[in-house]
């Protein structure tokens, strides 16, 4: 872990236009909760409805996204990179200092945003809230380390991120029921179900197996962010 | 028949005066625009070009007003910015092409004067191969190419030369006489070097804080300032003197002695009295010209 | 290397400078070559030729059906290709609006372009009917497939029909008039779909040039209002409030254009939670004239001032 890294890549993701789509998005999800909390529409059906459709499936990804490859995506991409590759620093400590940033930053913008959400319309006493929140930052974990990985392999790893979010998540993940085992949302969720009795949160995989291949994928990705930003220096030379 | 005439240009940024009043006429040739940074060069010629309008006053390029007939002279010019501004994934030859081809000429001619072009300033094979992997010296040269690519009447270098290594620059120095001279068109060039301009310009204009400081031909400058600085260790004051009596025009500047050069003998008597009074000589040069002198006159 | 050249020294040009309209037409060819990756490199095609491949399995499919199975009826109605296939689209939109609207911001070479006869509006028309053209393209050869894949298929149904297979009689299967109605119809509907979501899509692109971050937030802009509306549109659905659901449609584009459609060209309402009527559709024709100017206006002013 290394502090100046983690200062200056915070004072980065923070600092620019990103952070406007960082503070707007939950505050799209939290005016919603609000409203319908407000208006009366805050049956569990309707709030699992909301933390799962919109929580999990669409803010989760797009903040896990925006901020997994924007911690190092656009270093990379005007060569900023190379000035912390000619420290002594260890490329495992860069990636690891990086991560922690990534998930610290969608935890903040995307799981705590769902569980005021979740709050807001099921009130303090449900445990619902909290177990989407967990479900989230289990997820953040996870995407996080696909993301990062994805933004040090390819200059394209916004749109092959979205191609996975989208696409195979939600299109083939909902359709092939073998399929759904690999799919970062459907681990979140089981582990969802499992901390919760709640009648509308319903996953079938189980969560033994959830978290062992979400634990995995993670490992498996930062190993190759790792690996990939060794051999940087060769390929990025002007 | 002066290619640019402004009449009292200014132009007022919020918390900054770019341009105050401007009024200067350049005639047909190589003429240099110098100043310090922040002066308001490239302003002016971003208003030249139609690309920024100004806050008042009124200018004319090839004859047509920078409002009215802005279409007209961005026909007939050429514009080289003094930032990055090319597109790393293609080649110099299909960005000059496309270039030419913006500039109305057909497919057809566009590539082939886009081929002369680049042959002209100096850009052999490494023209297929994509910008993002040229030097700066390349990058500049793509830039001039793409500037020179439509055979315009008048072409806007704006510091050509920055980033350059020394040889770099003595090779775009050349290319920008040659742009003058053998190609016949006519060059606005912006650099805070006075030194490098007198080379390849028949006139300097220089300008100050978005003011006009002095605008005239070359010779003008180089008469006036052919002088020598000469650094010793110790006894700099002793020497002064020594000149001095010995009939040269001295002064005393920092560390060092301005010596006025009136003919061959200077640089004898100067020798002369470092031997005689025993002092060790750290340098003799040629004094480079610095805008502050300018503005101490 | 010398600049010393043994050349034939410079020669000046005196040929034809072609006008606007050319000039226009040759930047309208340049930014569409570089959406779709020609001209550079295998790696800027694939995104955008696998997705257009993607798009066209399903028409494909539905000719095949006809053709195989002898079953005249259209997998997807011809007018709702675009909304079915709305996350597909909107993957080419997020990821290729960035190439098109704002390379040149992000490269800082607007003014090499605006030191010539070539202008912040000449910009717009060019990159908007680029984006637009690639649109229907998408869109409209899916959908064309599947009208030339009826008509090709139609005397073969019309016998097996006749055999008495597949369906009661020959009057089950569509008129080659019908059906060449609901093609020009849906086409209608491709370009109003691509008007409106290339526009705006284009804006948004040219707001953000950092790389990566255009697709970020056209994808978010889009899955965002889809999931609002959803959910009010699921609740409003329980509570009857029928009107509020159908209005909701408005809010986000592939709904807003889909409504148009139901609402004035006569397209299926199915596929939509809450039927729009005619004053519906006519407010979302509106709608999406103002998303078209309003958005082209913006684009405007951002080029002008990258030119500066």
């Amino acid at each position: 872990m290394n502090v100046t890294i983690a200062a200056l890549t915070l004072r980065g993701m923070l600092g620019r236009r990103r952070a406007v789509l960082l503070f707007v998005l939950p505050a799209v999800l939290l005016v919603l909760s609000a409203v319908l909390a407000f208006t009366g529409n805050d049956s569990l059906g309707v709030s699992t409805g909301v933390l799962e459709g919109f929580g999990m499936v669409v803010l989760l990804p797009l903040i896990a996204l925006i901020v997994g490859t924007g911690v190092i995506g656009p270093e990379i991409d005007d060569g900023q990179i190379m000035y912390v590759l000619t420290k002594p620093i260890p490329r495992g400590s860069v990636i690891l200092t990086k991560y922690v940033c990534a998930v610290g930053l969608i935890t903040a913008f995307a799981a705590l945003p769902i569980l005021v959400s979740g709050v807001l319309l099921l009130g303090p006493g449900s445990d619902v809230p909290w177990a989407f929140a967990v479900g989230a930052v289990q997820g953040g974990v996870v995407y996080g380390a696909v993301f990062l990985a994805l933004a040090v392999l390819s200059r394209n790893a916004v749109t092959i991120g979205l191609i996975y979010a989208l696409v195979w998540e939600s299109m083939i993940g909902g359709f092939i029921a073998g399929s759904r085992n690999l799919s970062i949302q459907s681990w979140a969720m089981s582990s969802v179900d499992e901390l919760t009795t709640a009648s509308t949160v319903e996953v079938d995989s189980s969560v033994a197996t959830a978290l062992v291949l979400a634990l995995l994928t993670t490992l498996v990705a930062l190993g190759l962010a790792v690996r990939r930003l060794s051999t940087l220096t060769l390929a990025t030379a002007d | 028949m002066p290619i640019i005439s402004t009449r009292d240009l200014t132009m007022r940024f919020p918390g900054v005066t770019a341009l105050e009043s401007l009024s200067v006429t350049v005639e047909p040739g190589v003429t240099g625009l110098v100043g310090a940074n922040g002066a308001g060069k490239s302003t002016l010629i971003k208003i030249l070009l139609g690309l920024q309008p100004p806050t008042s006053g009124g200018a004319e390029v090839l004859g047509n007003d920078i409002t009215t007939g802005g279409a007209e002279i961005r026909r007939r010019v050429g514009f080289m910015p003094e930032y990055e501004c090319l597109p790393p994934d293609v080649s110099a030859t299909e960005f000059v092409v496309h270039m030419a081809r913006m500039s109305g000429l057909p497919a057809s001619a566009a590539r082939e004067r886009a081929a002369d072009v680049l042959r002209h300033v100096g850009l052999y094979e490494e023209r297929y191969r994509p910008i993002g992997g040229y030097s700066t010296g390349m990058r500049q040269k793509v830039k001039l190419a793409q500037a020179l690519v439509h055979d315009p009447q008048l072409v806007f270098l704006d510091e050509p030369t920055n980033g350059l290594d020394p040889r770099g620059r003595d090779e775009m120095l050349d290319l920008i006489r040659r742009v003058g001279a053998e190609f016949g068109i006519s060059v606005l060039v912006t650099s805070h070097l006075l030194g490098e301009l007198e080379r390849v310009c028949d006139h300097v204009v220089i300008i100050d804080g978005g003011r006009l400081l002095r605008s005239s031909a070359v010779a003008s400058f180089t008469e006036a300032s052919g002088n020598l600085v000469v650094e010793v260790e110790e006894g700099r004051d002793a020497l002064g003197a020594h000149l001095a009596e010995r009939g040269l025009t001295v002064q005393a500047e920092g560390r060092t002695l301005v010596v006025r050069i009136d003919g061959e003998t200077t640089f004898d008597i100067i020798r002369d009295g470092v031997v005689d009074l025993d002092l060790a000589l750290i340098r003799m040069e040629q004094a480079r010209h610095h805008i502050e002198e300018v503005f101490q006159r | 290397m010398s600049t010393a050249i043994h050349d034939i020294g410079y020669r000046h040009y005196d040929g034809p400078r072609l006008g606007r309209g050319q000039t226009l037409r040759a930047l309208y060819t340049h930014n569409l070559r570089a959406l779709f990756g020609l001209g550079r490199g295998a790696k800027a095609k694939i995104i955008p030729f696998a997705l257009a491949a993607f798009l066209l399995l399903p028409a494909l499919a539905d000719v095949a059906i006809k053709a195989i199975v002898k079953e005249a009826q259209f997998l997807i109605p011809m007018a709702a290709y675009g909304y079915g296939f709305q996350p597909l689209i909107a993957i080419f939109l997020a990821a290729l609006a960035p190439v098109v609207a704002s390379r040149e911001i992000r490269y800082r070479s607007v003014p090499l372009y605006f030191s010539r006869p070539v202008g912040p509006w000449d910009f717009v028309a060019a990159k908007f009917g680029a984006f637009a053209t690639a649109l229907v393209l998408l869109v409209g050869v899916p959908v064309t497939v599947m009208y030339v894949g009826f008509l090709l298929t139609r005397s073969s149904l019309i016998e097996a029909a006749q055999q008495g297979g597949g369906f009661g009689s020959v009057e089950d299967i569509p008129t080659v008039a019908g059906i060449t109605g609901d093609w020009a119809l849906a086409l209608l509907g491709v370009v109003l779909l691509a008007l409106v979501l290339s526009s705006f899509a284009l804006l948004v692109a040219a707001f953000t040039p950092r790389r990566g971050f255009g697709v970020a937030a056209v994808i978010a802009l889009y899955l965002i209002s889809n999931v609002v509306v959803g959910i009010v549109q699921g609740i409003s659905q329980d509570r009857g409030a029928w009107d509020v659901a159908a209005w909701m449609n408005l809010f986000t584009p592939f709904n807003l254009v889909y409504s148009v459609q139901v609402a004035l060209f006569d397209a299926e309402s199915e596929p939509l939670i809450a039927v729009p009527d005619t004053a519906m559709g006519l407010t979302g024709l509106l709608l999406c004239v103002l998303v078209v100017a309003g958005s082209l206006a913006a684009l405007h002013a951002r080029y002008r001032k990258a030119g500066a």
